[in-house]
């Protein structure tokens, strides 16, 4: 049986944020729940779920401008589905392809996965890429914060207990400009990345990288950006040399753990494999 | 903790039934009878009680009855019976897609949501559709055969 | 190399009306729709539902149990701990084997009292009003364990000094084969080859969980609905209760898989003795944590071969040693020993031979029945091992295999001739054809093949006396009744006993019912393990049916004016074979017979031939009826840079005998061998002193459809089983050498091996870099 909790269904967003100023840390919001049912069977120390699924604000995929909006509620199926994210979100479309089962699409949400932060959430590697900007929302007071800033250690982040992740927030990127995602689990369906990447290229007219935004999970106790091999990578063209040093710089800049999934050495190895196949693959489709 | 009576229509037919906020869609649907909805873990990682929630196939382990009020949720038992099989379950019947049939009301659910979105399924569609429902007991290949027989009967007018 | 299947000998099946069809099975239709229901799904009104608390210390004297406070909470109906039982305990280890005594007290007590030997070793049962209260019961039960040293390893449990799970010492049993002169044969060798194979703890990952409802009746009669593989543990549960055994009644379910994990009693024991205490019907599933934590596993083995051979390619000798770790208890570990060893050599023919087997206790999860058992363990090693071998005298694996198979004739590692069909090359060829072309390698991915012969015993150890009954009916409306206390796993043993009766009845398989699975009200037919039901239910079946074929047929003989060879029973009715518009319909034949008092039923007995123990000293003599032999190939692609393996290609090839129903069997096929691919690629019970860290589905990792492409079954009848019609058995064997196949497949590709399973990635990856350094 799941832990005795009361629950609530706030029928507006306004709602839903006056009660978890209330409440504050005793107040669990709940929108797909595929994470928080089973915090629930292990000992939640939660006394309120607060139930946003019916919430339109909450979900949907809208442009404004050059900007893609994804509503914080959004279903990953959805996001699966959708025809901006599979333009303009490519690293975000290939997670959502590999996301746990087609079944758990259907209930999982973009926002649930984030805030649940676990290291290995396969939404954060992408939206790094992306360089996206969380929305978060409290009675108070709107606020913006960067996705790299966002996640501050094992299921934690910077969501204060009265916030709620409204929208997740990209720019699109520049026609020259390719990304995409790659992970490695124990098998091939329904698995736990033991190490993910996510990353997005932007080159100028020359070929030379004039952007570029690596993350990494699983690698860390939070999703992370590998800078070094980003910075690296400015100005220099994708030749199969530059590739495999940024891969090297990649796996240096991670800080994986032994666990039960698999070892910190081959973690390290791996994020550097990952990288490099990764970019080669973008390289690859920013030529052709 | 307090009840609240929760709306549902299961299968086509009416419940109206108070429960606690700390129950499951899985744990509410089998109280009210439906066993044919399993729980193989209730912890989201083995699909056999997959239902058809509001027109999607879930995990009802991993739904919490509160957020289902107001639903349509169609099980395997919904779909066809002994005298009138879906084609779905006869095609899994007659492929031996069923030995111990533990996973497979899960699986015929995951099976028509893949058919009713894709109704000319690919083999590799197939399995990514079944790759949330374990089976322990065939190793698969008979329950994609029969997904691909189901597709034909349907696709030739078998169907619902 | 090419490989182009072996012609296999003519055979002389006769065409038979229902066997060997692929019909529908009985139980399919009722699966597809949802309408079974399993013993969790069973409803009696006001039950009360229990758990199991259960011990956290893997190693631990029990200082202190309270469950006062539990007792006292409003809704629970009743706590039991030890105290309440007078000492019962489950009897799990068998006296006498290897011929030596029991250890002192090593049966498992039913609720531990005094010390716990293993983390989820159960302490108490609680039941209560609803789940809710019985789980918050849980939580009021005060504990105080001082902790105990612990050994978790088995080598170190065989060492002098190491904490003893029961006295005098961790020895569980032994075996032994001494045959020939292993010295001389290893001197006689132009090569020598010794390799160590290690197999961890596996779980049976059935999608049910062990479940059951009991009540009592109005007779006394304490009964419980139960998935088991086992009726017959009604005695050894009345016993423990303090019942008479006539007053346990055991019905059970169609299993929603067993695999030999619902071999052993399960739930209920604990069912049996909440009812008797509260006199009120009780309901006990356990949760997918609960089932991993603390139902038993298959044995880790560490197995070593020492094989000597001459550079022509035959085998001279062979010494091989097994190690398996029993954990805390010994239930069926003696035997699972006994299979290991006499499959130890695998499917070749070694004069000289020296076998040394043990099992060990340790203070981990306890170990007994999995598909296979034992057979299957040894497989990984033996089929590794031929390959190591042919490597190292630079022959093709299967020319060196053939130099070396057995054959019909020959005789066994413990010195039983076999006498069916012996169609080694006959299905190994098979499966190496069915891989094709092979897939080029590109980029990173290294492409490698692998196959695997064996031989695995079907029946149980002939030394058991081994029955097994069945009762068939015929209705007056022509309609066919069986009944038979077979369990039922989902391989489709009530449907092969309905088409058995069914054939040599003359009525179709819509026509048949099967009445199954209860200790009392149907005959007896012992365990569903050992791969045994068709050959023994089945024979008992046939036996029963052809009486009542004889009755009739003679009964014929008088209204048609012809000899019984001249008649036939067929689509439900009796006819002249030569002119098969003469005839009647069986009912209307039934209807005659009834009124003349003809019997129309017969209740069979199938014994299986009876074999005293094999030497003690030498493990010579005949062991089982009989073996099914066969063959499975995969080809991998494997990941240089990430030692990920992709199967490719599956195929697995069977000599049954007899296929009664060949979509059945080609389903056995697949999902014994997907099974075999999990153990060889992904399944494995972390366990860290005594605590097992995979504790679900997310964890613990069995293949899904992403992970196993459809295994290419090839069925091969030569019906020289002995079981109905010339069946062997398929259950087992279908999963034996599917891991070894594929351990072999990732060598080949990687020019190096891992010498233990599963085959991870980071393992696969130190592979290709020692396959790099060569």
């Amino acid at each position: 049986m799941l832990k005795e909790i009361d629950m609530v269904v706030p029928k507006s967003v306004d709602e839903a944020l006056h009660i978890l100023s209330e409440k504050k840390d005793k107040a669990q919001p709940l929108a797909g729940g595929t994470n928080i049912v089973l915090e629930l069977q292990n000992g939640s120390d939660k006394e309120l779920l607060v139930e946003l699924g019916m919430l339109k604000e909450l979900t949907g995929i809208k442009r404004e401008g050059d900007m893609i909006i994804l509503g914080g509620a959004t279903k990953l199926a959805d996001v699966l589905k959708d025809e901006l994210v599979a333009r303009f979100g490519v690293p975000l479309h290939e997670a959502a392809a590999k996301f746990a089962t087609p079944m758990i699409r259907n209930l999982a949400t973009a926002g649930g996965n984030l805030v649940d932060a676990s290291p290995a959430a396969d939404t954060a590697p992408p939206l790094l890429a992306l360089g996206a900007v969380m929305e978060l929302r409290s009675i108070k007071q709107t606020r913006f914060v960067p996705i790299n800033e966002f996640f501050v250690g094992v299921n934690k982040t910077l969501r204060q207990p009265d916030e709620l992740l409204i929208s997740i927030r990209w720019q699109i990127p520049s026609k020259k400009s390719a990304g995409g995602f790659e992970k490695i689990g124990l098998r091939k369906g329904m698995v736990c990345s033991i190490i993910s990447t996510s990353i997005q290229v932007e080159i100028d007219d020359l070929q030379k990288v004039s952007c570029s935004r690596i993350g990494l999970g699983a690698v860390a106790p939070r999703p992370i950006r590998s800078y070094q091999a980003e910075d690296y990578l400015i100005g220099k063209i994708l030749t199969e040399a530059v590739i495999m040093e940024a891969g090297r710089l990649a796996s240096e800049s991670s800080r994986p753990i032994d666990d039960i999934r698999g070892s910190a050495d081959y973690r390290r190895k791996m994020s550097d494999v990952l990288v490099r196949r990764l970019l080669k693959r973008i390289a690859s489709n920013l030529a052709g | 903790m307090e009840q609240k009576l929760i709306n549902l229509i299961v299968n086509k037919r009416k419940h109206q039934v108070a429960f606690y906020p700390n129950i499951t869609l899985l744990q509410a649907l089998r109280k009210l009878g439906y066993m044919d909805v399993k729980n193989g873990c209730e912890q989201g990682d083995c699909g056999a009680c997959g239902v058809i929630l509001n027109g999607k196939a879930v995990n009802s382990c991993m739904v919490l009855i509160w957020q289902a009020d107001g639903s349509e949720i169609i099980t395997n038992a919904g779909l066809g019976n002994m005298e009138k099989p879906h084609p779905i379950q006869e095609a899994f019947a007659d492929a031996g897609a069923a030995q111990c049939g533990y996973c497979t009301p899960g699986m015929i659910i995951s099976a028509k949501a893949l058919l009713d979105e894709k109704p000319h399924p690919t083999e590799d569609e197939i399995r990514e559709a079944i790759s949330g429902n374990l089976c322990r007991c065939t190793g698969y290949g008979h329950i994609i055969k029969a997904v691909q027989d189901a597709a034909e009967k349907i696709a030739a007018g078998g169907a619902i | 190399m090419k490989y182009k299947a072996k012609e296999i000998p003519k055979v002389d099946l006769p065409e038979l009306k229902i066997v060997g069809k692929p019909l529908r099975r009985v139980d399919a239709l009722g699966k597809s729709v949802g309408a079974t229901v399993y013993a969790g799904d069973y409803y009696v009104p006001n039950m009360l539902y229990a758990k199991v608390f259960r011990s956290d210390q893997p190693s631990a004297r029990i200082i202190k149990l309270d469950v006062s406070r539990a007792k006292s909470l409003p809704g629970v109906e009743c706590v039991l701990t030890a105290q309440d039982l007078q000492g019962a305990t489950l009897v799990t280890d068998f006296p006498g084997q290897t011929g030596r005594e029991k250890r002192a007290g090593s049966d498992a007590p039913v609720l531990a009292s005094e010390v716990v030997r293993f983390r989820g070793e159960p302490l108490a049962l609680i039941a209560a009003e609803t789940l809710a209260i019985a789980e918050a019961a849980m939580k009021l039960i005060e504990v105080e364990y001082e902790s105990l040293p612990g050994v978790y390893d088995p080598l170190e449990a065989m060492k002098p000094g190491a904490p003893v799970v029961f006295e005098p010492d961790n020895i569980v049993a032994r075996w032994k084969i001494r045959k020939g002169d292993a010295k001389k044969g290893m001197e006689a060798a132009d090569i020598i080859v010794e390799n160590t194979f290690r197999v961890p703890f596996i779980d049976h990952a059935y999608l049910e969980p062990e479940a059951g409802v009991a009540w009592i009746d109005d007779q006394d009669v304490i009964n419980i609905r139960v998935a088991t593989q086992v009726v017959e543990h009604f005695r050894n549960i009345a016993r423990a209760v303090g019942v008479p055994q006539n007053k346990l009644h055991i019905i059970g379910t169609l299993i929603g898989g067993g695999f030999g994990g619902k071999e052993d009693v399960t739930v209920e024991i604990f069912l049996a003795l909440l009812v008797k205490a509260t006199r009120k019907a009780v309901r006990l599933v356990y949760t997918r944590d609960e089932s991993i934590l603390a139902h038993s596993k298959r044995h880790p083995f560490i197995m070593k071969h020492k094989t000597g051979v001459k550079n022509n390619g035959l085998i001279t000798a062979a010494e091989i040693e097994m190690i398996s770790d029993s954990g805390a208890y010994p239930y069926l570990s003696p035997y699972v020993l006994l299979y290991a060893t006499v499959a130890s050599t695998g499917p070749y023919k070694i004069d000289n031979l020296r076998v040394d087997s043990t099992s060990v206790a340790t203070n981990n999860i306890f170990a007994s029945a999995f598909r296979g058992f034992g057979a299957a363990q040894a497989c990984v090693a033996y089929e590794q091992q031929m390959d190591e071998i042919a490597k190292k005298l630079e022959m093709d694996p299967l020319e060196f295999r053939k130099i070396n198979y057995i054959k019909t004739g020959d005789k066994n590692a413990t010195g039983q001739v076999i006498k069916s069909a012996v169609w080694l090359e006959e299905t190994a060829s098979r499966v190496l054809e069915a891989m094709g072309e092979k897939t080029a390698d590109s980029g990173s991915l290294k492409i490698g093949r692998g196959f695997a012969s064996y031989m695995q015993s079907y029946g149980r150890i002939t030394m058991f006396h081994d029955t097994s009954r069945a009762w068939v009916g015929l209705e007056l409306d022509g309609t066919v009744v069986v009944r038979c206390g077979v369990p039922d796993l989902g391989a489709g043993q009530i449907n092969s006993l309905c088409t058995i009766a069914g054939e040599v009845l003359g009525v179709s398989l819509n026509d048949t019912t099967i009445y199954y699975t209860d200790s009392a009200l149907t005959p007896l037919a012992g365990t569903s393990t050992a791969t045994r039901q068709l050959y023994m239910s089945g024979n008992a079946v046939f036996q029963a049916s052809s009486a009542i074929r004889q009755v009739l047929l003679e009964r014929a003989q008088k209204i048609f004016e012809e000899e019984i060879s001249n008649l036939d029973l067929g689509g439900g009715k009796v006819f002249v074979k030569s002119n098969p518009s003469q005839g009647m319909p069986i009912s209307d034949l039934a209807k005659l017979c009834a009124s003349e008092g003809l019997p129309l039923n017969n209740l069979a007995e199938f014994k299986a031939p009876f074999t005293e123990p094999p030497d003690p000293e030498t493990g010579q003599g005949d062991i089982y009826p009989d073996f099914t032999f066969g063959a499975h190939a995969v080809e991998v692609a494997v990941d240089t840079e990430t030692g990920e393996v992709t199967i490719l290609k599956s195929a697995g090839c069977h000599d049954v005998g007899r296929a009664i129903n060949p979509i059945a069997v080609e389903g056995q096929i697949q999902g014994g061998s997907a099974q075999g691919l999990g153990y060889g690629l992904m399944e494995d019970v972390i366990i860290k002193e005594g605590v097992i860290k995979t504790r679900n589905f997310s964890e613990y990792l069995i293949p899904t459809s992403r992970d196993v492409p459809t295994t290419i079954p090839i069925i091969l009848e030569s019906g020289t089983g002995v079981g109905p019609f010339g069946a062997k058995g398929i259950g087992e064997p279908s999963l034996t050498p599917a891991a070894p196949a594929l351990a072999n497949a990732v060598a080949d590709a990687v020019g190096a091996r891992v010498y233990q399973l599963p085959l991870t990635p980071e393992r696969v990856l130190d592979a290709v870099r020692r396959g790099k350094i060569k």
